[in-house]
């Protein structure tokens, strides 16, 4: 009863969660600046993760840049789609905050962005992936035959 | 601007409330009860196990590996322990029925497939190990191989695994 692995495309942890400290840090600097361009700019950041693959993130790309500079941490593999999926997430609402800036809604913008900070930061701090969790318990809702 | 760095404050605080509450749960062995059968688990009858580890897992579940890596060494130093895995989407009313919300859940039964004790996320070897074996292990790599699965009535135990 081995569960089946299959061959899935990996993505280093660390680096995810690298990525995810450094957005959390952007957004609530943007916050407390009240440079709410940030918040978009981290939309389009997230967004280029979730859509062409977690390796061509800038943030992630800053972690590994990081990593070159001197920092030392290691390579913790895990399969890329949950975290894809919670960068997905995370771009659907930084998103709907970059809209509600735009239509003058700048509370809302806020509250969206501080929210999708705090979730990142949880994950650079725990390594807990809310989004990864729904990803998870989703598959099974989504799986045939069970 | 200070109301806004109160706010930006106020979100950290929360945060790591958040993750503090989270680690203190990540992980850690309750009591449980229930049966697994046989049939269940795909053990054959003729097969006596002293205690079986069973763990829900799942495609793309990078804590399900590490689970699985430790109790599969653990195994591997106590042949009476059979490790079972099962893909709790593929299994789904196997995991609704022993109540399995979020992968890996670690379940441990004794001989006759009571369950013991149950830990969602990911236990650290030592707490399987300790949980497992019981107080007796004091950090010994190869226990004495009494590998009885204590009630969790024992208070020693109870105190233990929280």
């Amino acid at each position: 009863m081995a569960v089946s692995g299959g061959t899935q495309r990996m993505v280093d942890k660390n680096s995810v969660r690298g990525g995810a400290g450094l957005s959390a840090v952007v957004l609530l600097v943007g916050f407390v600046l009240d440079v709410w361009v940030l918040v978009p700019a981290m939309a389009l950041a997230v967004g280029m993760g979730s859509v062409l693959g977690l390796r061509y993130s800038p943030l992630g790309a800053a972690y590994r840049s990081a990593k070159k500079l001197g920092l030392r941490m290691g390579v913790d593999p895990e399969p890329e789609p949950p975290p894809r999926f919670a960068q997905t997430l995370g771009f659907v609402v930084l998103g709907l905050g970059s809209i509600a800036f735009l239509l003058g809604a700048a509370a809302l913008g806020w509250v969206l962005a501080l929210l999708v900070a705090a979730l990142q930061g949880l994950l650079a701090a725990t390594g807990l992936c809310v989004g990864c969790e729904i990803y998870l318990f989703s598959q099974r809702f989504l799986a045939k035959g069970a | 601007m200070a109301l806004r760095l109160g706010i930006g404050l106020a979100v950290v605080v929360a945060t790591a409330l958040l993750a503090w509450a989270w680690r203190r749960r990540e992980g850690r062995f309750s009591e449980a009860g229930g049966r697994f059968s046989r049939s269940e688990l795909g053990i054959a009858r003729r097969d006596r196990p002293a205690a079986v580890l069973v763990e829900f897992s799942g495609e793309g579940c990078a804590p399900c590996v590490i689970v699985r890596d430790r109790i599969e060494r653990l195994a591997a130093e106590l042949p009476e322990v059979d490790v079972v895995t099962i893909d709790a989407a593929e299994r789904r009313s196997l995991a609704e029925r022993y109540g399995v919300k979020r992968v890996p859940t670690l379940f441990i039964a004794d001989g006759d497939l009571s369950i013991r004790w149950r830990a969602s996320g990911v236990p650290s070897e030592a707490a399987i190990r300790s949980t497992l074996l019981g107080p007796d292990w004091a950090g010994r790599p190869h226990p004495d191989a009494d590998v009885r699965v204590p009630a969790p009535s024992d208070p020693v135990r109870s105190e233990r695994a929280r």
